[in-house]
């Protein structure tokens, strides 16, 4: 068994508004002159998992996403092997 | 007339929904998150109250719909029991898939605590058998998450008079197409007695018991 | 550290290395209260002392109090200084057995700081316990030292309030709730190479966890229920350190620690730092060996770690293990009785003309609509009004209120602060209340460079409090509020709880000013008396202290469907009017001024 080490990169779907993200978007636009042209805010999640093989680990953590982390009605996921 | 308040680790409206139940003439029990031999048979209400299960920590309810409570709460209201979600209770019920569409940050990003304008959709569910179609109310919000987002065409029971958080079509609560199952952001035990500033939302508790009556009528 | 040279007299040898980071926080100022504890001996007090104040609502329930800053961590962290502020005055009312039932807070800002307002707001929220009241004073001498006080307010049937102390030899502590991590540690004598750049912001912000809280709450009121707490206090400055040796000490006993058995969030913590963790959401239970375990068992079932860490003894030292080794040995009496200043005498001279300073009243709404006012069903005022008021289920009813006014003390402490418990004395009767005792939170500067301005403070609170033979049941003291060693302006917040018979709403209808521009201290009576009489016919009354700042008022009528429209009102900065609803005959200077529609 060996630890690996992931991120996992949660998003809005990007049809739905994020209204911190237009927030903060705008801030930086008008307070700090920066030209952003999208901004959305989102959430990681480091997870380290046990397992025999990486292939194992991915399969442990897509469950752990389906299963709990993220809601698929309105948030997408990425996962990153670290 | 049985109800079950649940309480979740986190939940803070059990106690203020335990006393309206009370002061509508139910015989009220809460179901402990701890309690592992909990069965909800013989109830005719459950209710999901309002709060922050589990800190909320990931999403809103998310954690709370996925344990062994929450299955239970399931299986009652697939069989037909009624099921009431109140704030962090309507995320649950969310999060759980009873009811459609999700609850998403207020548009402004910031917790809103205050009395709003609603005005109700549909008097033919059983919790809202006591108003008239059309009719407005005034009930209390206090909530970070209760944007209502919109998936498919669900049966909206409550829609606020004004944009309060970003909803959908201003959509408030929401229940099953077999009306068994309410899910509402506004608070309608704070809104059971007079002193506290309003008694529109005692109709909530008021319309159960009449539906619980009349179907024991029937029987 | 401060009282070096004491602490080699008392203990007629060099300190070790822990002893001087255990008596570093014990005789700090935030723990031993060295420059206002001899000025506290001398204040009004009532019935037991402890974590928090207590007062008799009836011959059932007592409600518990008390006030709190976190200035220097909210400071540094807005939202999580401000969020374990709330955390920590919560377990402080908690700690005597009461369900905490409403939080008011006062905030001094140079200008709304939303990562403050925020933190205060998901964390009370999160707990269920809501914010009912609060005032907010904006000004620009507050811009490095934002002040965050807040009030915890709860109840408790009279036979369930819990001593903050230990009663026997024999019994055990029980330290039960979040894990125990490096939180709050600042090491002042050890490794102090290492608390630089990332390390030591990370020692010294601490984080709160709300959810953590509300298990805490519930699962330390279900022993409480159960019978099997027989002394409490919460973990704050000083960790276990402060708890155990407080609970033993003010019992005449001693403690032994065992600190090997605390649950840790990281496992690699020394000795030392175990003892002086200040992790948040912990708690510490004096029960018996048999009723240890049952307690053991309510902290696991709310999720919570929970250890037997303690036992009394009838020596009087306090000692502590890890595993066999001797950590720390010392007279338990040495630690908990920190050398003090000597107070000075002060004498107030003749009440001066006050000026009207740069304090501005901002829009209050939009600050308590982020606070959870109603959770709990008890709200009955709202914020908004001045002074809230609150329901026990049983019946019962109890007015709240958080007050003071900087720009006057800044002026004059003495006579500032006097005229802060006058007008909080109004506020209380204004909602129908008897007040029924005081809390009080002094913020002040440097008392060593400007010792006189808290002898006048602490004076003022004693005269004023005798004026109105009101008790002073608990209080706090944050100094050394300065920034490039210029003070903040000493802040005197008073809080106040006050027993209410009727309940008065606002009815539309003529709204009349009541009282004198002016301010006689003599004349006050006279103007208690109408205030009362108002009341007493059912008529709502409200006492602003600036008449220039009625926004919140009229904002919050709005929310309620009404609308406020008064006449603009000249006052002098302190002054003797209060607002009246639909009655104009209460037999001192009266006229209309408006209508509430």
């Amino acid at each position: 068994m060996s630890v690996y080490k992931f991120m996992i990169d949660v998003q809005y779907k990007s049809n739905l508004r994020d209204p911190r993200g237009e927030t903060i978007k705008r801030v930086l636009k008008e307070e700090h002159g920066v030209p952003v042209k999208e901004l959305r805010i989102g959430k990681s999640i480091y997870v380290e998992v046990e397992a025999a093989s990486s292939d194992e680990a991915k399969e442990l953590v897509k469950k752990m996403c389906e299963d709990l982390l993220v809601n698929p009605v309105v948030e997408t996921y990425e996962v990153r092997s670290l | 007339m049985k109800a079950a308040v649940v309480v979740y680790p986190g939940s803070n409206c059990d106690r203020d929904t335990y006393h309206a139940l009370k002061l509508t003439g139910f015989d009220v029990d809460y179901a402990y998150f701890f309690d592992q031999d909990l069965s909800f048979e013989g109830y005719d209400l459950v209710v999901l109250p309002g709060g922050f299960s589990y800190g909320d920590y990931l999403r809103p309810g998310a954690v709370a719909a996925r344990e062994n409570i929450s299955r239970k709460v399931k299986e009652f209201a697939e069989n037909g029991g009624l099921l009431l979600g109140i704030c962090n209770g309507f995320q649950v019920l969310m999060e759980m898939g009873l009811l459609p569409g999700a609850l998403l940050q207020n548009e402004k990003g910031k917790f809103i605590c205050r009395w709003v304008d609603l005005v109700v959709e549909d008097n033919t569910t059983p919790f809202t058998l006591a108003f008239k179609k059309g009719e407005k109310i005034r009930l209390p919000i206090a909530h970070g998450f209760g944007r209502y987002v919109k998936v498919g065409e669900p049966r909206v029971v409550f829609r606020y008079r004004e944009n309060v958080n970003g909803s959908d079509e201003k959509i408030a609560g929401v229940a099953s197409e077999s009306g068994n199952i309410l899910g509402l952001m506004p608070h309608p035990e704070r809104a059971s007695e007079e002193i506290l500033g309003g008694e529109d939302g005692r109709k909530v508790f008021l319309s159960i018991a009449e539906y619980l009556e009349s179907r024991g009528a029937e029987k | 550290m401060r009282y070096y040279k004491e602490l080699l007299k008392r203990l007629g040898r060099e300190p070790t290395p822990v002893e001087k980071e255990a008596f570093a926080v014990m005789w700090s100022e935030h723990c031993g209260y060295s420059h206002t504890k001899k000025y506290i001996e001398k204040l009004p007090k009532v019935g037991l002392g402890g974590n928090a104040g207590v007062v008799a609502l009836d011959e059932d329930t007592s409600i518990v109090f008390k006030i709190e800053s976190h200035n220097h961590p909210s400071a540094i962290e807005p939202y999580n200084g401000a969020a374990t502020g709330v955390g920590g005055i919560i377990r402080d009312v908690l700690a005597m057995g009461a369900r905490p039932t409403a939080i008011l807070d006062s905030l001094h800002f140079h200008r709304v700081i939303d990562g403050i307002i925020e933190g205060i707001a998901d964390y009370g929220n999160s707990i269920g316990v809501p914010t009912v009241g609060g005032e907010l004073r904006i000004s620009e001498r507050y811009r490095y030292n934002p002040l965050v006080n807040v009030m915890a307010v709860g109840t408790a049937k009279n036979e369930m309030i819990v001593p903050s102390k230990a009663s026997r030899a024999g019994q055990v502590i029980v330290v039960f709730g979040g894990a125990t991590g490096r939180d709050g540690i600042h090491g002042a004598s050890f490794a102090s190479e290492d608390l630089t750049g990332e390390k030591a912001t990370k020692l010294a912000i601490q984080v709160g966890d709300p959810f953590a809280e509300k298990l805490l709450i519930e699962a330390f009121l279900e022993m409480v229920r159960e019978g099997l707490v027989e002394g409490a206090q919460d973990l704050g400055a000083g960790g276990i350190l402060s708890a155990t040796s407080e609970l033993a000490s003010k019992s005449g006993l001693g403690v032994q620690v065992h600190l090997e058995r605390v649950h840790l969030r990281e496992p690699d913590m020394q000795p030392w730092e175990i003892l002086l963790s200040e992790s948040q959401e912990r708690m510490a239970v004096v029960t018996s060996k048999e009723n240890a375990k049952k307690i053991l068992e309510i902290a696991k079932k709310y999720m919570l770690y929970g250890d037997v860490v303690a036992e009394l003894i009838d020596e009087k030292v306090f000692r502590a293990f890890y595993k066999d080794e001797l950590v720390m040995e010392v007279p338990i009496d040495i630690l908990t009785t920190p050398p003090y200043e000597e107070p000075l005498n002060y004498v107030p001279g003749e009440m001066p003309d006050f000026n009207e300073l740069d304090f501005s009243y901002t829009d209050a709404t939009q600050v308590y609509e982020q606070y959870d006012h109603m959770v709990g069903t008890d709200t009955v005022i709202p914020p908004g009004f001045g002074s809230a008021v609150m329901r026990v289920k049983t019946g019962k009813f109890y007015a709240l209120s958080i007050h003071s006014r900087a720009d006057l003390t800044l002026q004059d402490p003495y006579w500032g602060t006097y005229i802060t418990v006058v007008e909080s004395v109004r506020k209380i009767l204004a909602a129908g209340g008897q007040p029924l005792g005081i809390t009080d939170c002094i913020n002040y500067g440097d008392p060593d460079v400007a010792p006189a301005g808290l002898a006048a403070i602490m004076y003022a609170l004693k005269d004023s409090a005798e004026h109105f033979e009101l008790p002073v049941v608990s209080g706090n003291a944050s100094l050394y509020n300065t920034y490039a060693a210029k003070p903040i302006p000493p802040t005197m917040v008073i809080g106040m709880v006050g027993r209410v018979e009727k309940v008065v709403k606002p009815k539309k209808g003529k709204v009349y000013l009541a009282g004198w521009h002016g301010f006689d201290l003599k004349r006050e009576e006279l103007l208690h008396k109408a205030i009362m009489k108002a009341r007493e016919s059912g008529a709502f009354v409200l006492t602003p202290s600036n008449f220039k700042a009625l926004v919140t008022y009229e904002k919050s009528f709005a929310r309620y469907g009404m609308k406020l429209k008064v006449k603009e009102i000249e006052g002098e900065p302190v002054h003797q009017m209060v607002l009246v609803f639909g009655k104009d005959n209460l037999g001192i200077p009266m006229q209309e001024i408006g209508v509430l529609r």
